[in-house]
């Protein structure tokens, strides 16, 4: 503006409009450095906000892929500690199908080794129908109830459904939470497919008297049994592979969260380091121009006229 | 004729009294709103000399010639067509920064992905009475929240058509002073401090009048003004003493219209044209808001129909409404949530209808729409702002340059002080030499 000779109305204005400009823009950094957050409002800058309002949506969805993440995690390690326990028991099977196979044992002592085999087959049973992180059946599918059930005839039927839940671990990932009993319990050998608390049942009855050649029938059992052994490490192999897939979406999302908290921080944080420079700047212009306002403003010819 | 030296002298003092006290009015009114310093303009009085007569000295003193009003007219005009123009970008922007505070600061986007949220992890247990809850109480947010931005949305809208209604009033009431300031500027004498007076007065209300609605102003020889809305051409809002009314109507959406004397008028800058755009602004913003909340509403409805409760019987509606303003939860029992597909028992832990709610929500992508929303408007706030920003810079200093040019400066004002001061105590010494001179005579004997 070029204006010589100027009113006293308008160098008021001028002086007011210039310092109420410097003072809004102080108050700007100020409230900047305050809240740590370049922008106030959206309007502040649009493209920035709209990324900001993405990366928060993200980053609420990711909090519960993480979630759901632990959570597949603890149903995976539950079905993988069952599975060790029927491993086991699976082995105790074994040895005693091969001690009652021996010629040597009396009726008696078969039967003895028969009512073990059954109990054996009560605590698969309960294995099976172990729940998981939520109270369900962690080897029944998606089914409301339990996994397997027992018929009229003591067998143990599976009564599940065909699959396991699956759970998304973000990114369009996913993981299967668990397995389905006949997924680990079911297996084929060279004589066609069985099942394994049915084998142990049937031995089990076999041996208490079910059978004219219980020693034969624990030798016709060996295989199954191992084929079941089988079965079951196989199982476990596969919840060790889908753990190893959530730790890997786990440091995928880990890496995705730095990401967006970095950027988070690029676009809507504040450098507090310029921002208390450039205060520091405009405090100075600030009180410059108002030591000189006072000090012209002081300028008047009334006051040297008497 | 000869002169009178003591008549000369007096008609001195009565000029020297006169600029002192148009001087101390200067100084009275420095800071007063529309004052244009005035300057009292002297001329000599003094007779031609008649036939035979040329040596006579004929001089008779001073005379006021008449009181001058320092007001530069394209200055003027240039305070009024800035300053309408900032009013219209400053009303504007008033405006959508409401618009995009009632978007904004009702959190329906952050609602919109809590309810993402609650849904993705119902996957993870569908039967799990408290994850029910959450979806219930995330889709009631998302409800309320709709409606607190449609309410918002309305209740800036109702401000801003107020604050329309407010100038309209305004307009016509300074149309009718200005046709009475008219009237008697036609009836006043030129250059006297009474037209002076009427005419600052003028000038005060034509510039009142431009902030409101954009006018254009033509000036009579006898000074009074024909104001006619927009060009030169446009319809005449004053002429002489007569106005025509100004008057505001408003279509179904919200959105305004102006009609001067029953006949269509556009405002094109001033206050009432940034309040008709913004309007015009918040009917689309609420419209879009709106399909957003009526996709939501219809996406969460067609999958609820196509799935089962936990109680095995087929989902209903779980909201309820066709838009943000009357959006509303028709479900309050979490197990009403339809999670399995049609034909699944009770308590089925299946979340195939889960999935395809949560797929037709992406599709509908509400949380990228209200994003979209947002943008929009906080972009048209970012943008306006600039405009209004330069529009204001350009206003204040056409109002500097004028003040500059027709304010009041103290410190001249304290010269001519002192100036007027001496003048008329040399008129007073004048006074003395006069009767000195008489004395003179009389004591001659």
């Amino acid at each position: 503006m070029t204006i010589v000779s100027s009113s006293t109305g308008a160098f008021f204005e001028r002086a007011r409009q210039d310092m109420t400009a410097l003072r809004s823009q102080t108050e700007q950094v100020q409230s900047q450095i305050g809240s740590g957050q370049r922008l106030d409002r959206s309007s502040d800058d649009p493209v920035a906000a709209s990324r900001l309002r993405m990366l928060a949506r993200s980053d609420k969805l990711a909090k519960i892929d993480s979630t759901s993440a632990n959570r597949a995690s603890a149903d995976l390690t539950l079905a993988d500690a069952a599975l060790s326990d029927i491993a086991d028991a699976i082995g105790r099977a074994k040895v005693l199908a091969q001690q009652a196979a021996n010629g040597t044992m009396t009726d008696q002592q078969r039967a003895s080794i028969g009512k073990e085999l059954e109990a054996l087959h009560g605590s698969i049973l309960l294995l099976a129908n172990s729940e998981d992180s939520t109270g369900h059946a962690l080897f029944g599918g998606q089914s409301a109830n339990q996994a397997y059930t027992l018929d009229a005839a003591g067998n143990a039927v599976y009564v599940g459904s065909g699959t396991s839940g699956e759970l998304p671990l973000g990114e369009g990932q996913s993981v299967t939470r668990s397995l389905t009993g006949p997924e680990f319990l079911n297996f084929t050998t060279a004589s066609g497919s069985g099942d394994l608390m049915g084998t142990i049942k049937t031995l089990a009855d076999a041996l208490q008297g079910g059978s004219p050649d219980p020693a034969g029938a624990a030798r016709n059992s060996l295989d199954a049994l191992s084929a079941g052994l089988d079965a079951v490490t196989t199982g476990q192999t596969i919840i060790g592979a889908r753990l190893a897939w959530i730790d890997v979406a786990g440091q995928q999302r880990t890496s995705r969260d730095e990401l967006r908290a970095g950027e988070e921080m690029d676009v809507g944080g504040t450098d507090t380091a310029s921002s208390i420079a450039k205060l520091q700047e405009m405090m100075v212009v600030l009180q410059a121009s108002q030591a000189s306002f006072a000090k012209v403003a002081g300028l008047s010819l009334f006051n040297q006229l008497n | 004729m000869a002169s009178d030296l003591l008549a000369i002298a007096r008609s001195g003092t009565k000029a020297a009294r006169a600029a002192l006290d148009v001087t101390a009015q200067n100084i009275a009114n420095a800071s007063s709103d529309g004052f244009v310093r005035r300057s009292v303009s002297l001329s000599e009085v003094s007779a031609a000399g008649g036939v035979g007569r040329t040596g006579d000295i004929s001089l008779s003193g001073v005379r006021i010639d008449g009181v001058t009003r320092n007001a530069d007219l394209f200055r003027q005009a240039e305070v009024r067509r800035t300053g309408a123009d900032a009013a219209r970008a400053d009303a504007e922007v008033n405006g959508l920064e409401n618009v995009e505070a009632a978007v904004e600061q009702a959190g329906v986007y952050d609602a919109t992905v809590d309810f993402e949220g609650s849904l993705k992890q119902l996957v993870s247990d569908p039967t799990d009475g408290s994850l029910r809850a959450a979806v219930i109480e995330s889709s009631r947010a998302l409800a309320s929240s709709f409606k607190v931005a449609s309410t918002s949305l309305d209740a800036a809208g109702k401000g801003l058509r107020f604050q329309a209604q407010d100038d309209v009033d305004q307009v016509n009431l300074l149309a009718g002073e200005l046709a009475r300031v008219n009237s008697r500027l036609s009836r006043a004498t030129e250059a006297s401090s009474d037209q002076s007076t009427l005419l600052d007065q003028r000038d005060n209300l034509l510039q009142q009048l431009g902030t409101r609605i954009d006018t254009t102003a033509t000036f009579a020889p006898d000074k009074t003004v024909e104001v006619r809305i927009g060009g030169s051409g446009g319809p005449v809002l004053l002429s002489g003493q007569a106005t025509s009314p100004l008057a505001m109507t408003m279509a179904s959406d919200g959105t305004i219209g102006f009609t001067l004397g029953g006949g269509a008028v556009t405002a094109s800058s001033g206050a009432l044209a940034g309040r008709g755009q913004a309007l015009t602004q918040l009917a689309a913003t609420r419209g879009k808001v709106d399909a957003v909340a009526a996709s939501v509403i219809a996406a969460v409805n067609t999958a609820q129909a196509n799935g089962v409760d936990l109680n095995g019987t087929a989902g209903q509606p779980l909201l309820s409404g066709t838009g943000a303003g009357d959006i509303a939860l028709a479900q309050t029992d979490g197990a009403r949530i339809a999670t399995a597909p049609a034909g699944s028992s009770a308590n089925s832990r299946d979340t195939g209808n889960i999935a395809a709610l949560r797929t037709a929500i992406d599709t509908a992508d509400p949380a990228g729409k209200l994003d979209a929303v947002l943008f929009d408007i906080s972009s048209a706030v970012a943008g306006r702002t600039v405009t209004r920003d330069a529009l204001d810079g350009i206003a204040s200093n056409a109002k500097v340059a004028l003040q500059a040019q027709a304010g009041v400066d103290l410190d001249q004002e304290a010269v001519n002080l002192v100036r007027y001061q001496q003048a008329f105590q040399a008129s007073g010494r004048v006074m003395q030499v006069a009767s000195s001179l008489f004395d003179t005579l009389l004591n001659i004997r």
